[in-house]
């Protein structure tokens, strides 16, 4: 309503609506990623961090390497360095399956099951 | 995470109550040198000043913190339903430097103007039409009608084009989906609707001469913008980002003049019904002149992801490919696909491949497990299926002229449903822009049922 030179208007935000979207299974059509109606979503809860390492010697590190562009080759050049500057480190370059858009828990569970102490993901973007 | 999504990636693992712990190596990765790749590592994370392999240490070594034994999830605040009273011009600057435009003079969205949009449909203002994001897992933003109708005010729109906007709130997809790729979209009316509000289907129908088919188009990246929560940078992170972002391609098809069937009725809808379909991709890639053999020939040189391709082709093209001999869009498309195979080796050189077709191999996913090895010469159809073909028949018969998109068809929704019980609510003077001149005594073009000049067989 115009009162006095001023007006009210609406606000034209969406409102929030405590609904995330989720990465997709790893057996998804990967056009899914085209489709808000096949990706899942819903509310989500707070996961706290798993402990961290006291150290690094000895342990076996993951390198998940996520389907980015360019990312196997970085994690390559991150192993050599593992290799150079922490020997005692093993580390393990493992892709996860489908695309970068998908979940993999299998892989998740693999990596448990098989004793990995610690996960580095990357590269994102 | 490369550096350039640092402060995306942290607020949005706060919002969802993970917080993850990051080391940022410069940007880009992708097509970067092993000894590039070297000195990210052996660099500083820019972020953080401190060396990249020393984060990525700590990371997993250093104590947890507080926060990060008990993470608390950042929920955003509900909005008010109307903005503090004020000046236009005030208002009019907030809108602006709020970012909740798209840069062009745009309408208040005072409780009149919305109001009166509300007039378009019967539906109430309260009504939830839906929820989008431009990313796939942020938070997503929920919208009721009398939002999408304020939006429709914003881009200019009357009460006869909102039902069609509110078609497209429903789809939930946004013009804008964030990519460093930029994407593009497109959208097509086909249906009554098309001619009862006045779009353009013919020609210049892709061109700024229509009010229904420019207010339509941008209301679709108003939406995007403030219902997906599009701030460039911040979450939307395209590289050059896309000019088709302004209008989305928005037009009708043209029924009238094609000889095939509609592109809904292709989608399983009633061909008196009103619907409006999305399309997403990248590029306008070529225009073209000829048969369905040009057609091929055309996307046979295209690499790219093996997504699907959209030709928008004038319906004089539509009907040479009837004298042809398709019968229908469907076996234009099939034949197309059959004869637009690519040599294995030139479709595995696509960089794309290594992000999405490669890894498919790797994992015995088929038929790329197969294609992987194929002999570099032996030939493969990157688009697989007659599906992953779409004609749409638009435009004017000036020339027998089509171009092709990568567009792939991702939605289509009705409209009739936001349509009043008591019809579309138009104006009194309903506004309309001049239209296209066109053929005026019918003369123009190539006839309906012409004998084919070149017939195409499976043989070509």
């Amino acid at each position: 309503m115009k009162q006095d030179g001023q007006l009210t208007v609406l606000d034209p935000r969406g409102q929030p609506s405590g609904i995330f979207g989720r990465r997709l299974d790893a057996e998804s059509n990967p056009r899914a990623i085209l489709d808000p109606f096949e990706q899942p979503s819903g509310e989500i809860k707070p996961m706290s961090m798993a402990p961290r390492l006291n150290s690094l010697d000895g342990k076996t590190v993951y390198l998940v390497e996520t389907g980015f562009a360019g990312s196997f080759e970085f994690l390559q050049e991150l192993q050599d360095w593992f290799a150079r500057n922490f020997p005692s480190v093993k580390t393990m370059i493992r892709h996860k399956r489908g695309t970068m858009f998908t979940d993999d828990p299998q892989l998740w569970a693999e990596m448990k099951s098989s004793g990995a102490d610690a996960a580095i993901l990357g590269v994102g973007g | 995470m490369t550096a350039r999504f640092a402060d995306f990636v942290e607020r949005n693992a706060r919002a969802r109550g993970t917080p993850l712990r990051f080391g940022f190596p410069p940007y880009p990765v992708v097509g970067m040198s092993r000894a590039v790749l070297r000195q990210y590592i052996e660099g500083n994370d820019p972020i953080t000043s401190k060396p990249f392999t020393q984060e990525v240490t700590e990371a997993l070594t250093s104590p947890l913190t507080e926060r990060e034994k008990h993470p608390t999830i950042t929920r955003k605040q509900r909005r008010a339903r109307l903005l503090p009273v004020d000046s236009e011009e005030n208002l009019y600057r907030k809108f602006i430097e709020n970012g909740w435009t798209d840069g062009l003079p745009f309408v208040l969205p005072t409780e009149e103007r919305v109001d009166e949009m509300l007039t378009g449909t019967d539906h109430a203002p309260g009504e939830i039409v839906g929820r989008m994001i431009i990313t796939t897992h942020q938070e997503k933003m929920e919208y009721t009608v009398e939002k999408v109708a304020a939006i429709a005010v914003m881009a200019g729109a009357r009460p006869e084009h909102f039902p069609v906007i509110l078609a497209l709130a429903a789809t939930q997809e946004p013009s804008m989906p964030s990519s460093t790729t930029s994407w593009g979209r497109m959208m097509i009316v086909n249906g009554p609707i098309r001619n009862e509000i006045g779009m353009n289907c013919g020609t210049a129908a892709l061109s700024p001469f229509n009010l229904a088919n420019s207010v339509i188009g941008r209301a679709w990246t108003l939406m995007s913008i403030n219902f997906g929560d599009a701030r460039a940078g911040e979450n939307f992170m395209a590289t050059f980002g896309h000019n088709l972002n302004y209008n989305n391609m928005c037009c009708g098809e043209n029924e009238e003049l094609s000889v095939y069937e509609p592109f809904h009725v292709q989608k399983g809808f009633r061909a008196d019904e009103s619907v409006v379909s999305v399309f997403r991709g990248w590029n306008m890639l070529n225009f073209g002149i000829g048969s369905a053999k040009e057609m091929a020939h055309v996307i046979s040189t295209f690499g790219g992801m093996g997504t699907s391709i959209t030709f928008v082709v004038d319906p004089l093209v539509a009907k040479g490919l009837r004298t042809q001999g398709f019968k229908t869009k469907r076996d234009a498309c099939k034949w197309i696909v059959e004869n637009s195979k690519v040599p294995a080796g030139h479709y595995w050189e696509g960089q794309m491949q290594a992000g999405f077709a490669a890894r498919m191999a790797e994992q015995g996913v088929e038929p790329f497990a197969s294609w992987a090895k194929l002999p570099k010469d032996a030939p493969i159809a990157p688009r697989r299926s007659p599906d992953d073909i779409n004609i749409l028949v638009v435009g004017g018969e000036t020339n027998p002229m089509w171009i092709t998109t990568d567009f792939t068809h991702t939605r289509s929704v009705s409209i009739d449903k936001w349509v009043p019980k008591s019809g579309i609510r138009h104006d009194a003077k309903p506004l309309r822009m001049p239209a296209p001149v066109t053929c005026k005594d019918g003369t123009c073009g190539i006839p309906d049922h012409a004998p084919s000049a070149e017939p195409v067989t499976a043989a070509d």
